[in-house]
């Protein structure tokens, strides 16, 4: 009836002194923010010792406030394009760098190699290559009789470019992703295929697509809760604290979050649109929960 | 005919691969190579077109320009990264000893709680840490850079998933001869753990030598800044030194780029084990 083995409860001060360090640390910078983060989100308070409830005020406020709906428009535009470019570029690229030929380690770890740099380092080189007066790229368009464009100083090019050198960066981790998925591929099913007289299109969309359908749902997860997390990029290239872009072209959530909290003190406001955030990655987390089960072939894996 | 037809046909497929490869890999190095060639260059050679990657008339001094900030800041960088790794592993595997193989009421609980806290973006949680950290008297100081930092709930979770792997009659047996939790820890556990343990720390190196968001909410003094902060001023000014922009960036790419070159293997891992985190 009772467990075979009888495990032997461990004493507590030993538990004491293998979890605290953690715990604490955890409770004091993680667990208690939290908290205090919906708790503030219904008030005022403004740093000042005064500040009183206010309700869901500050989330009607922001969800009424031009600013804050611009903000989401933008940073869901730049989720959009970022996750469908880098997710396509590194399945293309996992797909190619899949097969044994020479050369192709070397060929992977240029593909991630920009994932491992800083991203203020990488916004800076890209602000010289985008100059819109004197930048390489475009003396290049001009000498190739191309037409220019202002890049990072347009208000219709700002996010475009900023998807570009993200995209740049980041598509190298999902090839990763995705050839961890492609080896998880058993290589029976390629067998049988061939035997059943399926060419090379065949294989790729009955075999290979069913078969990475899991890997592809945790990889667009991941890169949908990057995307909505943006900062670093946006505030180097385009205008750092006083930024966003022009005409608020690339004033992303985070930004609007920083710009309203530390900027103008604004905490409660500031907390109701990181509460705001996290419930749009709790979201996004329970869809993939509740949408693998539905959507995923494991049959295959 | 058809062998023919279909070794043509091998023979483009293999040019055509390499023809992608050559292109993409020319996009994703030719950033890094400007950068470290303009480093090079004097002022007035910079927006020269056609580019030329070995400079006319190689120069230093965008490097000295540099010398009154910035080996402060990369002494911040190396300071702070080197502190907060270190504790972050040992707060994180010790919680992971104590979720895996020690037995106490609540375990399960608290780990449920630890997990939770996992897919918190620190956006949310950045406005109450700020007035903590200015509570404690801390703000504007490397220490509240340490105490965000120092404390993972993933790195706990992933390094307790390979604890969970380690057989517990071995700990039975070392607990037979008369062997303390103590003892298991240091002597059976983190010895194997070496490769989780590896992959996390280069993992969490790159994460805070290249953490721009942090450092940027809790330090103002031009004392205090790290690799990134420092660089950030750049951006900011009203007139750009992109000589001296360049040099400073290629500093800070240097640490990740030879530990990435070094240990790739670790890093590939990491990016797999991350695939849990989602």
């Amino acid at each position: 009836m009772f467990s075979k083995k009888r495990v032997s409860v461990t004493s507590w001060p030993v538990v004491a002194v293998f979890l605290l360090p953690s715990l604490l640390g955890l409770t004091i910078f993680v667990f208690i923010p939290i908290i205090s983060a919906v708790g503030m989100s219904f008030t005022n308070y403004s740093g000042g010792p005064h500040f009183r409830l206010i309700g869901i005020k500050n989330y009607i406020t922001a969800l009424g406030s031009k600013t804050f709906i611009q903000s989401l428009l933008v940073t869901v535009t730049f989720t959009f394009w970022a996750v469908l470019l880098q997710l396509l570029l590194g399945l293309t690229a996992a797909l190619i760098l899949n097969s044994k030929f020479k050369g192709r380690d070397m060929f992977r770890a240029i593909m991630f190699m920009p994932n491992v740099l800083s991203s203020v380092a990488i916004s800076l080189v890209f602000m010289l290559i985008l100059d819109p007066d004197r930048g390489p790229l475009n003396s290049l368009l001009t000498a190739m009789g191309l037409p220019t464009s202002r890049w990072l100083a347009g208000e219709k090019t700002a996010l475009s470019s900023i998807i570009m050198v993200t995209v740049w960066q980041n598509f190298g981790y999902y090839m990763v992703l995705f050839l961890g998925g492609l080896q998880t591929i058993s290589r029976t099913l390629y067998e049988a295929a061939s035997i059943d007289g399926a060419g090379p299109v065949r294989k790729f969309f009955s075999v290979t697509i069913p078969g990475l359908s899991p890997v592809m749902f945790l990889s667009a997860t991941i890169a949908v809760i990057r995307a909505f997390q943006v900062f670093d990029q946006v505030f180097t290239m385009t205008g750092g604290q006083s930024g966003g872009g022009p005409a608020g072209a690339t004033s992303v959530l985070v930004f609007n979050i920083y710009k309203d909290g530390f900027g103008q003190l604004r905490f409660g406001y500031a907390a109701a649109e990181s509460i705001i955030l996290l419930l749009i990655v709790l979201i996004i987390t329970i869809l993939q929960q509740t949408g693998q089960k539905r959507w995923v072939n494991y049959d295959i894996v | 005919m058809t062998s023919y037809k279909n070794k043509l046909f091998s023979y483009i497929k293999r040019y055509t691969r390499i023809i992608i490869l050559f292109g993409i890999s020319c996009i994703l190095l030719m950033p890094l190579v400007l950068m470290i060639s303009t480093a090079f260059k004097p002022d007035s050679q910079i927006y020269d077109f056609p580019v030329r990657i070995i400079p006319k008339t190689p120069t230093i001094d965008n490097f000295s320009q540099l010398l009154d900030r910035f080996p402060l800041y990369t002494w911040n960088s190396v300071k702070l990264t080197v502190i907060i790794v270190i504790t972050q592993m040992i707060t994180a595997t010790m919680g992971a000893y104590a979720f895996s193989k020690l037995n106490w009421r609540f375990r399960d609980s608290v780990f449920m709680l630890y997990i939770s806290s996992i897919m918190i973006p620190v956006q949310s949680i950045i406005i109450p840490q700020f007035l903590i950290i200015r509570f404690l008297h801390l703000y504007d100081t490397h220490m509240a850079l340490i105490l965000t930092g120092s404390f993972s709930a993933f790195g706990t979770f992933l390094i307790r998933q390979f604890f969970l792997t380690v057989p517990d009659s071995y700990l039975e047996a070392a607990r037979i001869d008369g062997a303390n939790e103590f003892n298991i820890f240091f002597n059976i556990m983190l010895p194997l753990s070496k490769a989780v343990i590896a992959t996390q720390v280069i993992f969490s190196f790159r994460y805070f030598w290249n953490d721009f968001f942090t450092p940027l909410i809790f330090i103002t003094s031009q004392r205090l800044k790290t690799l990134p902060l420092g660089m950030s001023d750049f951006s900011t000014e009203t007139y750009t030194y992109v000589g001296p922009q360049m040099a400073a960036a290629f500093i800070s790419i240097i640490p990740v780029l030879i530990i990435f070159l070094a240990t790739q293997k670790y890093f590939v891992e990491g990016v797999s084990a991350s695939g849990v985190k989602g």
